[in-house]
Formats: C-alpha cells, structure tokens, sequence
C-alpha cells in the first residue's frame, strides 16, 4: 500500500523539485541577465482529484468511460459524456426517463464484464456505483482493485458514498460520514473537472439542489414517519436498508426516519418478520431490482407479498395500507437522488409534496 | 428408558426455546396464552405465524434429517453416510436452481424438483457404487458420492454465475433455514415425511441383520435387495422432505445417529426412534442459538449446524469406536 502511494507520488514531488529548481535558476538568472520568455500554457494539463482516498490523475479528459451499476451510468449521462462510453453493466431499473434515449445509445450488458473483458475494451476510465466491482474478494464479479487497474493505466472512480475505507474491501467498511447528499454534489464537482465538463456539473448539483431544497421546505415542521426499505427474501426473511445505506439519506430529506437507522454493519441487513414487527415501521417501501426494464410497476409483487405475509398483519404499514412500490435503484447514491426524494416525499407528505 | 424420557425432555426444552426466544420480546407466559387461546395482538400474531411455524419446520425437518441419517447409515454401513454426504442434498439443490432458472417461482413446486434431483441423484451414486467387484461397499458408495456432489455441486455454481437474478434467489437456497416454508409446504410434505417414517420403521430389524454382512443377512433370512429398496425410498423421501422444508442443512443426519448409538446401542429398531427425537432437539437448538448470535440480524440454521458440526465430525473420526458398524 505505502509502496503503491509513494509510486503515485514520485511525479508530484519530482514537479515540486523542478518547480522549485527552476525558481533558484530563474532568480539566478534575472540577476544576472534578461528574463527567459514564459514557458506556454500546455492544453490537456494533468489534473488529479481524490476519491475514496486514492488521488485519480487524468492527463486531459478520458474519453474512454466504462460505467457499472445505476448511479454511474445514470451520472455519466447526466454529466452529457454519454459518447464517451465505451459499455455500461448491470442496471438496477430503468434509467430515469431524461436518460432512455442516450441510454439506448450505448452497449448494455446486464452482468459485469470480467477483468479481462473489461480491458479489452480498452478504458482509460472506470465508474463504479458499487464498490464490489473494485472488491478483493467478493462474491459479486470483480475486475480487480482500483490500483491493479491502475497501473495498467486505468484511472478508476466509486461514488463517494460507498467508498470502503480502504482499497479492494467492500460494504462492510463504509465510513457513515460519507453517505451524504454533499458526496454526491462532491463527485459531480470532481468529475466534472475530471471530465472537463464543469458547467453540466454545476448545473447538475444546482439542479439537484433547488429540487431537494424544495422538497425540504416543504416538509419542515411535518411529523416524520418512520419508514423501512423493505425486500421479501426467498427463506422467508427480508432484507433492509440500514443507517449507512444511501436509502436513509433519502428517506430522511424526505421527512421522515429509517427505522433501521441505528444498524450499520453493512448496507443490507437480513432480519426476521419478528424484527420487523418490534421496529413496527408507519410506511413500507419495496426494493425491486435488478434489471435494465424494471420500473416501479414491477414491485407491485413485493408489496402483495409483503401484504400478503401473516406474520406481519400487525405492522403499521401493513395495517394502514402503507406499502409503496420503491426500486432499489430509487435508494442508489447518484443523481437519483432528487427524484427519489421527491417520491419518498410525496409518498410521506402528499399534502404537502405532490 | 430413562434415557428416552430424558431425550423427550430436551426436545419439549427446544421446542419451549423455540416459541419463546426472539427478537421480538415476548414474556413465556404470553406465549402460553397465545398458544392455548389465540388472541389477536402482535404478540399472538408472532408466535402464530412465526414462532409455531418454525417450531414445526424444525420439527419435521429435524426428525426427517436424523432418520434418514440413521437409515443411511445402516444402509450402507458407513458410519461417515449421511443424506449430504452420498449427494443427495447436492441432487435436490441442482435440481432446486434448474427449477428457479427455468421459472419456477412458488416454494410448493419447487417439492417436486427436489424429490427428483435426490432420487436420481441417489439412484447415480447407488450406480455408480455397486460398480465393481463386491457390489456397494460403504468406501466405493462413499467415494461416488463425494464425486458427485462435487461435480452436482459445480454445475448449480455454473446455473447460478449465468443467471444474477437465480443466484440472488439461490443463497436463500444454499443455506438451511426453518423460516423458509409456510403452512402449505409443511401440509404438501407431510404425506412424504409419513410413508418415509413407515419404511423406516418396516426396514429397523432387517438393518441390524445387514449390519452383520449381507451374507450372514441371507442366511438369516432377511431379503436383502427388497429391503435395500425400501430402505432408500425412505431415506429419500426424508432427506428429500427435509430439503423441502428446510433446504440443505448440514450435519444433522449425519450426527444425530451417532447420538442415538451412544444412548441405545447399535439397535436400529432403537437408533430410529430416538435420531426422530434427537433430529429436532439439535436443529431446534441450533435455531434457536443462530436468532440469539447476531441479533437483530439471525444466523440461518444451515450455518449454526454447520459451524457446530464440524468440531462434532473430528471427534467422531477420532472416535475409532464408533466409527465401526
């Protein structure tokens, strides 16, 4: 690790020490002769931005992109370098509906390429919305750490709200300060510098800003619901969302609280029907997943079986009728997020949110 | 006697653990009310729906486990057989995924592709065992088993890498678990789990005869190739229930009839019996250890016996004495 930092260091410092070398010349020289002309600007200057802890240096715009999961391929749409993917993988749902038509534009495949199918598309970039596709070891395929790609020249970047807290691990290790809104406006701001696609970023986050902003507004003072993301599993537990899950962000812009906020393990936690009973949440929302058609339609079955279950006919939601169609993708860290949470919104507050 | 007494004792104490230990507090008496009369409150509702249930699954898949471990055993006179261990989990869960790649979506109907994946799974390794000179030796069965299951179990790993949306279905597969299974599949399998006890019970004597060598079994006049059929129809019904029920559930079967033993000897007309008592009592426990372990979340059965049993299989190796049939 220490090895792999100061190998990114070196051309840092040896800039440093020209910088500084040439400085002593320049002063030598002025006092003795006349001043050299100015060096000209370079175009495509080598720029560097952290991510997850690991300094991504680009020199000039990639224009090989390679996005995997939800959030990166709906960010690099959003960030308008959609003719810079070279392939996109494993979407969660459809896109938002501002994005079918450059989506339809790119190669789609619906499981992860491996390493080696990956570099044979040859990417100068990687965008990652889930940090398993970087993991070590990992169930979920993977194409290798971040430093392994890059020292095949592969710059790579995770959607800061899921960096593990060190290179190659996974959900396990998310640092819960990181799982933020602010993240998000972070990695817009970084890769539009990155991209050298500034304005779009800018207008993205403000975008993003007045939509959520709004919606806060509007559900200040309101009673806040508690609220659970909810998913039937086939063993008859379910899964849910817990407090360092990018859900909870959402859920409680919208105005209301994670009743599972307090656990923070790893994003999705197995419980029993009894668990969710004692935590007796007022709204059920869903977490269909995962393919490139899915819409909320499609999680109208989780509702029926979350209704449907006995065990958890005494569960507010379940009594009030409060179980709502909600894709996993709604509850992904990206620029989702002003859509989902205006949905969640108007799914906890429809008098004031429509 | 007194040892029998003793085993129900433990397995009423895991089923009383079992409806009363949960993430959702409720105090033993409450429990005994909603037992006894039903009411409608939360608490009523969890143990109707979630803590009775489970009690039932683990009950019935338990006793089914151990039976047909103990059935195994004497079948083959492998002291190490066990439904896992002759590939007929290995069967039901290649089967189980087929079923789930090919569509396959309520639990009810996944019943039959796990009865047919552990019957040929069965039939293969039966095969492929009496290959050879001396028929169906416990090593050769043991050996085609292992083979098999490894090669069954790399091909539900090649079903499940093709299709995402499979293996997000099959972990909850792959792993024993007591909450899997509704009322319906516990009523679907029932009639299986009766006819497989009945074969049990039919085969006990005549496994204590074949226990001496099948020579010395026809000389006693025990009809060995019939009684070698009904022998694995019932393990497979059982195993084949149990998986229903409950998935694959490690160690059980092959445990509990080395308790049994302890207790009573190498009786079969004993062993049976008590491995349907014993079953449960353990597969209950360790339900009841894997809520405790990690609340809020819970350790699927599957894996408690799993960790459980490992340390339980060394002891028994070391244990030469048992080890011989």
């Amino acid at each position: 690790m220490p090895l792999r930092r100061r190998r990114n260091s070196v051309p840092i410092i040896s800039r440093r020490a020209a910088a500084v070398a040439a400085a002593v010349l320049t002063a030598v020289a002025t006092a003795c002769a006349p001043p050299p002309p100015e060096p000209a600007s370079t175009s495509g200057e080598a720029i560097s931005r952290d991510n997850c802890g690991i300094d991504v240096a680009v020199d000039g715009p990639p224009d090989r992109v390679y996005a995997a999961y939800q959030p990166a391929v709906e960010i690099a749409h959003a960030l308008g370098i959609t003719d810079r993917l070279v392939g996109t993988a494993f979407l969660d749902a459809q896109v938002l509906p501002e994005y079918v038509d450059q989506q339809e534009r790119v190669d789609y495949v619906p499981s992860l390429p491996s390493r080696e199918a990956l570099l044979e598309m040859k990417p100068d970039f990687v965008l990652s919305g889930f940090n398993g596709f970087f993991a070590e070891q990992s169930a979920d395929s993977s194409v290798g750490t971040r430093a392994s790609l890059r020292e095949l020249g592969v710059q790579s970047w995770i959607l800061s709200p899921l960096c593990p807290s060190e290179d190659g691990l996974t959900d396990r290790s998310i640092d819960p300060a990181t799982v933020t809104v602010e993240s998000i406006y972070r990695d817009l701001r970084d890769l539009g510098a990155l991209f050298e696609v500034e304005d779009t970023a800018e207008a993205v986050i403000s975008d993003m800003r007045r939509r959520i902003g709004d919606v806060e507004k509007r559900v200040s003072g309101a009673e806040r619901p508690s609220v659970a993301i909810v998913s039937p599993n086939d063993d008859g537990s379910y899964g849910v969302a817990s407090g360092i899950d990018f859900g909870s962000h959402v859920i409680e812009r919208a105005g209301g609280t994670n009743a599972f906020a307090d656990l923070s393990d790893t994003r999705n936690i197995d419980i029993g029907a009894e668990e969710l009973v004692e935590r007796d949440p007022d709204v059920i929302l869903t977490d269909a997943c995962c393919n490139a058609d899915l819409t909320r339609q499609d999680a109208r079955s989780e509702v029926d079986a979350i209704l449907r279950d006995p065990a958890l006919a005494d569960v507010t939601a379940v009594t009030e009728k409060a179980v709502h169609p909600f894709l996993f993708a709604d509850r992904s860290a990206g620029v989702r997020a002003a859509h989902s949470i205006e949905l969640v919104a108007s799914i906890l507050h429809p008098n004031r949110v429509d | 006697m007194v040892r029998t007494v003793s085993v129900v004792a433990v397995l009423a104490g895991a089923c009383g653990l079992s409806l009363v230990v949960g993430s959702y507090p409720i105090p033993p008496s409450d429990v005994l009310s909603a037992v006894v009369s039903p009411g409608t409150g939360a608490a009523d509702t969890i143990v109707h729906h979630v803590r009775i249930p489970r009690t039932l699954s683990g009950l019935l898949a338990g006793s089914a486990l151990g039976v047909a471990g103990a059935v195994m055993q004497g079948l083959t006179r492998n002291p190490l057989a066990g439904p896992g261990i002759l590939g007929i989990n290995a069967g039901a869960s290649l089967a189980v995924v087929t079923a789930i790649a090919l569509g396959v979506t309520a639990a009810g109907d996944y019943l039959w592709f796990a009865f047919a994946g552990a019957g040929a799974a069965a039939l293969l390794v039966y095969g492929f065992g009496s290959l050879g000179r001396g028929g169906a030796t416990p090593v050769k069965l043991a050996l085609a088993g292992a083979a098999l299951s490894a090669m069954v179990g790399s091909m539900t790993t090649v079903v499940t890498l093709l299709d995402a949306a499979t293996l997000d279905q099959y972990r909850f597969w792959a792993v024993g678990s007591l909450t899997r299974s509704g009322a319906d599949v516990t009523a679907a399998v029932g009639p299986f789990l009766a006819v497989g006890f009945v074969l049990a019970v039919a085969v006990a004597g005549s496994l204590n005869a074949l226990a001496l060598g099948e020579d010395m079994a026809r000389s006693l006049g025990t009809p060995v190739v019939p009684v070698r059929v009904l022998a694995a129809s019932s393990v497979l019904l059982l195993a084949g229930a149990a998986t229903v029920i409950a998935g694959p559930v490690a160690f059980v079967g092959l445990a509990v009839p080395h308790l049994a033993r302890i207790l009573a000897g190498p009786d079969y007309r004993w062993i049976m019996p008590l491995s349907a008592l014993l079953g449960p009592a353990l597969l209950l426990l360790a339900d009841v250890a894997g809520r405790l372990l990690v609340q809020p979340e819970q350790l699927q059965v599957g894996i408690v016996t799993g960790l459980a049993g490992g340390p339980f299989f060394l002891y028994l190796v070391r244990r030469r004495k048992v080890a011989q049939l």
